[in-house]
Order: structure tokens, then sequence, then C-alpha cells
């Protein structure tokens, strides 16, 4: 025990002279296939980016994105920014996910994170769990949703244009 | 641990630009008596209990190292394994990687996943009391964007960091993305190889210490059809029945998966199908079929709907893979399938209304192989395509429907069948049908009110439940809520049990802490299809968690 808490202490040190965190560079599929590398979010030229984290048996994270649809295109003219939807989903249910998007006609980038790497490596505990990164920096979390979050969330992106 | 310190010097002497992240959570217990519900004899010399993990991640460059410590003192929570005690390093792994020479290599703890998991998957759900990452190293290599290929080689983690079962685990997965590399067009199609090796040895002759399970699976995706393929087979290994080796009775293994889907705007349609024979993997023989969930080498969800309500959480089905002999109930497996359909009914319709009404169907059904049994021998035969008994049916019917701005509900109908005497190994069976509502109202501009009611007809097992859930939700910080769940139509008067909870939530940012009191129903929670048992329980629970 004494090692680790040694070990501990020295991170702690380590803690407190560095930048914030950054997005992990982890290649997640998209619904047509190909790889996306969530590193190109530490480089968002200027534009705020959502990240929101759910699943399709997540009932809030459901209502979240629902809600959020619902005003995507009405949000999308008053500010510049980036929408994505990242899927915890495991094989279990990962082949709802397309059918859900499109059954409920959701306009947003889709991931699949399959393996639960990325909201490892963020350290993101429960869903939904929406993040806003710019350029290279997490600059808004939230955990949990319940209604009217969606308007801290879009204030948050029309703050940080 | 001196390797660690080392690396840790390394990053000290290169200095800035180097960052740290890391996490905390902690769910503590502390169990009481009341009327109803008391603890067990043996669990009650330790009514305070506490699991809590702290992750941190030092990155520098391409270089990631990063540790989690564990606490269970001075108990786990109850029910977790026992080998989950004292206090310790969890994991710990140094990791490098550069996309742009397509390398990734870690030394250490690591998760992976080789295709949908059947042959292979490490991850960690706490709340299930799984983490059964491996320590050794992996390589991941990509030599061009179309290709890549993993090797991987340790000794999976049971308990803390340094706690291992007693086999090892060698990998090997590679991945095409065939039509990247064919530059094909509208289409995209790719291929999956993967090969695991389970190496055990025993002090039976007969017995080769090593066992092996292959994968092969392709996907094909054009417009708005996608289907994918897999198919696995596992070698011949000894029967374990109740912990102990058989190494004179040595059975082979596989696993068929297909899904065939379409979508397009406003409909999703997705079916599955899978066969399963034998085909659990353990990186340690004598835990096959353990209550702890220790020593997955694959995962085997079940193809079946998975809810966030209570009321649907009370008949699980989880997937049967094991071989087991029993006269009356033999089990080599499983069969069966899963429809979904989505629709959106469009806004200003009849059925869309002012904003749209959606409508999810599923329907799952879970069979027996067929076959040809002889319990005293040990022997059997199974056909391909062939149903036996059913273990369990459900047929669920989802509306989600927005009235006005302010208020939207959901309801949900969902019918079951649980063979009870084939999923649990007891006796009976159940039929279910439960009723859910949920309405959600908005008010002014940052406070809304949450609430729930549940309904449970069954003709066996628990018989009828009734449960209801408010929240109430402040500017969007706090949240308090009540719980009831009871189980009123119970033939045990003892067990007419009302299991309520009321606490609160406070979050801020990237921080979370949530009270709350009352009773815990005994059963199963089930993650992802798979599922811990919990006795059950009444006290006070406090949940803590920080991101940074």
């Amino acid at each position: 025990m004494k090692k680790s808490a040694t070990v501990v202490m020295l991170f702690l040190c380590l803690g407190l002279s560095v930048p914030a965190q950054q997005i992990p560079a982890i290649k997640l599929a998209d619904l047509e296939g190909n790889v996306f590398n969530t590193g190109q979010f530490n480089d968002t030229k200027g534009r705020p980016v959502v990240l929101a984290f759910w699943a399709t048996w997540c009932i809030p994270c459901i209502n979240e994105l629902s809600i959020i649809n619902d005003k995507y295109e009405s949000w999308k003219k008053e500010a510049d920014f980036e929408f994505y939807a990242i899927s915890e989903d495991d094989s279990r249910t990962i082949k709802r996910v397309q059918p859900m998007v499109n059954g409920k006609n959701w306009d947003f980038n889709v991931l699949l994170d399959k393996n639960q790497d990325l909201k490892r490596e963020l350290n993101l505990l429960n869903i939904p769990y929406t993040l806003i990164v710019k350029d290279g920096k997490i600059i808004y979390r939230h955990a949990g949703y319940v209604t009217g979050d969606e308007e801290v969330l879009f204030k948050a992106v029309k703050d940080n244009q | 641990m001196k390797k660690l310190f080392v690396f840790l010097l390394i990053f000290i002497a290169a200095g800035a630009k180097a960052q740290l992240s890391g996490g905390f959570e902690s769910n503590s217990s502390y169990y009481v008596d009341d009327s109803k519900i008391k603890l067990e004899q043996i669990e009650a010399q330790n009514r305070l209990r506490s699991n809590s993990y702290l992750r941190l991640d030092y990155k520098y460059k391409h270089f990631t190292t990063g540790i989690q410590l564990e606490s269970y003192v001075p108990k786990a929570l109850l029910n977790y394994s026992p080998n989950l005690k004292e206090a310790g390093l969890g994991s710990y792994y140094v990791n490098y990687k550069n996309d742009s020479i397509g390398l990734d290599i870690t030394a250490g703890h690591f998760y992976e996943q080789f295709g949908s998991g059947l042959v292979l998957r490490t991850w960690e759900d706490r709340q299930l009391g799984i983490a059964n990452s491996i320590a050794g190293g992996r390589v991941k290599y990509a030599p061009f964007k179309s290709v890549q290929i993993t090797a991987l080689y340790g000794k999976q983690r049971n308990g803390l960091g340094f706690d291992f079962t007693a086999g090892s685990v060698f990998g090997l997965n590679t991945e095409f993305e065939l039509s990247t590399l064919f530059k094909a067009r509208k289409i995209s199609y790719g291929l999956g190889l993967s090969y695991v090796n389970r190496n055990e040895k025993t002090d039976f002759n007969a017995l080769p210490p090593s066992t092996f399970l292959t994968s092969i699976r392709g996907n094909v995706k054009k417009g708005g059809f996608t289907a994918d393929a897999e198919y696995a087979f596992k070698s011949k290994d000894a029967l374990v029945e109740f912990g102990n080796v058989r190494p004179e009775l040595q059975f082979d293994g596989s696993a068929y998966l297909l899904n065939i889907g379409y979508s397009r705007k406003g409909l999703g349609i997705n079916t599955s199908f899978r066969r399963l024979e034998n085909f659990a993997a353990y990186s340690q023989r004598n835990l096959s079929g353990n209550v702890f969930n220790e020593g997955f080498v694959n995962y085997i969800p079940s193809l079946t709907k998975q809810y966030d309500y209570s009321l649907g959480n009370i008949y699980v089905y989880p997937a049967q893979s094991n071989l087991s002999f029993e006269p009356d109930r033999n089990k080599a497996g499983e069969i069966g399938g899963q429809l979904d359909v989505i629709y959106q009914f469009k806004k200003n319709t009849p059925l869309g209304g002012k904003y749209g009404t959606n409508v999810s169907i599923n329907f799952a059904q879970w069979h027996g192989l067929k076959g040809i049994y002889d319990a005293a021998q040990r022997k059997y035969e199974a056909d391909l395509l062939g149903f036996s008994e059913k273990y369990y049916r459900e047929l669920s019917l989802e509306v989600r429907k927005k009235w006005n701005p302010k208020l939207a509900s959901v309801f949900t109908y969902l019918n079951q069948y649980y063979n009870t005497r084939f999923v649990e190994e007891a006796v009976g069976e159940v039929n279910a049908n439960t009723v859910i509502v949920e309405n959600t109202l908005k008010v002014g501009k940052a406070n809304s009110i949450r609430w729930e009611l549940q309904h449970q007809w069954a003709d066996g097992g628990f018989k009828n439940w009734a449960a209801s859930q408010l929240e109430f939700n402040l500017k969007s910080n706090w949240s308090f809520f009540a719980i009831d769940l009871y189980n009123y139509g119970n033939d045990n008067a003892n067990k007419k049990i009302h299991y309520y909870n009321i606490g609160l939530a406070y979050k801020q940012g990237a921080a979370r802490v949530q009270a709350n009191y009352g009773r815990q129903r005994g059963g199963l929670i089930c993650v992802g299809g798979v599922c811990r048992f919990v006795p059950e329980s009444a006290g006070l629970n406090l949940g803590v968690n920080l991101v940074f």
C-alpha cells in the first residue's frame, strides 16, 4: 500500500502544472463502417464539438437525443458547431444502433465505441454524458440528463463560438 | 512496481506538455436490519462496506501510462467476489501509440475485443464486479489503412492487479476492410479472422493444456441494407461439473451468428439469429459457470432487448451457452433469434400528431438445442437446426409521444415467457405481462418532474408487482427521487415487501454525489446480458464520482 500511495502522490504532483485533458486518439467505427480517429477532436478549428455518449437501452439518453434532434435544425441556424452521438452499445445491442438512428430520424454523426475504450479512457462512469471539446480542450462536461439540460448544453455551445 | 517508477521518472525528466487525467468513483453502503429484511449472520459482521476506484492516466507525446487503484475496505459491497478484497493496484499499463506509423503497443493490463467478442473480450464493469483485463503485452499494427492486426499474450486478472487465473491467453486478430482495399464504391464489405488459445496445465495426462477458439466473420453494407455473419469454433476441452474438471469427458463447441438489417429515414429493421453449442470459455477451467463472472475469455450476451425499467428486469434471460447433463434437463446451448422494428409516424399525420410518434417493437425467442442426450453416459448429439424446450420468449412494444413542448410520455408493454426450470435450473415457469408508463413534465425553464408507473401480472415466480417512481429535477443540478416496488402478489406473505428507496443526487460539471436510503430487491443485476446475483438488503448508500 505504501508504494501505491507514493505513486499516487507522484501522479498528483505531476498533475498540478499540466494542461486540461484532451480527447484520446481511439479508432471507432462510424455507421458506414469507416474508421474514425477521435484524435481529430483535438483540432476543431475554433468550433465547439459536442460529444454525447448514449446507448440504445438507456432511456434518459434516448430522451436527450430525441429532444436535441427536434431542436437540431434551429440550433444549427443559430450556432456553428458539430455534434457526435457516441454509442456505448456492446455486441448485445450494437445491431440496434443503426435501425434506431434511422427509425428515429436522427441527423447526427454516430460513432460506435463497441468495447467502451473511449468511455474508459475519458473516465466516464455512466451514460448519458455530454462533453464539449474545442481546440483540444474539454470545455464543458455534464453527467446524466434531465429535461432542460439540453438548453444548458446549447448555451455553452453558443458561448464558445 | 519498479518498472512503473522508471517510466514515471522518464516522464518527469521529459517535463512539459504532458497531461494528467483521471477519475474517482466510490460506492459505500451501511446495511441495516429492518422489520422485513435482515443481513445474513455471516455478513452482519461488516455493516459498512465500500468499493472505490481511482484511475490516473498520464500522457506525454506518444506515451501514456496509467494505474487504477482499488479499495474494498473494510469489505466489498454485498456479493462481490471474495477475491476483491483489501486495497491496492487494480491495473497498470504503459502504452505507445503512433498513428502515423500505425503502431499501438501496450505492456501491462489491457482491454480488448475481437469482432463481436464471441472468442475474446476483456472489459470492466464495476457494477457487475467484472474486471477481466489481460496483463501482458499487446501489439496492434495497421500496415495499411484497411488492415489491422492485433497480437496479445498474458494472464487474466482475477481479483486485484497481481492476481491472475491459472491459464494464459494468446490471441491473434486481423480485420480487413476489403472495400477500402479494392476501392469499391457505394458498397462496403470486410472480413475478420481471430484465433485465441487458452493454455492451462493440469495434472491430468489425458487433458491437453491448450484449448483454442477461432472465428471467421464477414460483413456487407449497401444502401440501407446491412448483413453480417460469423462462425466460431472451440476445440475440445474437459467438461466441468460443479467446479470439478472431468478430463475423461471432452467436448468441442461452436457458434453461428447472423444479422440482417434494413433502414431508411423513419424506419429501422434488424433481425438476428444465433446458435450456440458448448461455447463458454474460461481462462481457468474450474471457474466454468462460476457465479461471480470470473475468468471469462469470451463475451456471450443474451440477444434480447435490454430494459432500463425495474419491472422489465425481474425475469432477465441470460444466454445459455454451457453444456450440462441432468436427466430431463440436459443443456448443450441455445438457438433462437430476435426481430426489431422501429418506425416514426411523421408529424402532422393522424397517428403522428403535431410532434410525430415513435414506435419500437421487439420479438425474441430462444430454445434449447434439439438432439439425443444420454445424461448417464455424458453423451449427446445435437441437431444443427433443431429447437427443443422453449427457454424464453418476449414481445415488447414501446411508444414515445410528445404531447406539447412541456409534456412527453413513453408507454411500454412487455409480454414474457420465462422457463425457470431450464434458465435457473430450478422449478416452474412464468408468463408475465408488464405495462409501464413514464411521463416527463417540464416546469419553468430548467426544472422537471418525471413519473413512472409500472405493473406486472405474472402467473408464477414472484407473481404480481406494482411500482412507481417520482423524480424532481431542479436546475439540472439537484434531483430528488422516491421509488417503491411492491411485490403485493407474492404467495409468501413475508415476501409481500415494499422495496422503497428515497434519495437525492447533486451534480456539477464532472462531479456527482448521490445518497439514498431504502431496500434493494434481491435477484439478478444485469448489464449487457451478464448478471450478478445480489441478496436483498436494506440500508444507506452513498455514491461519489469525479472526473478530472
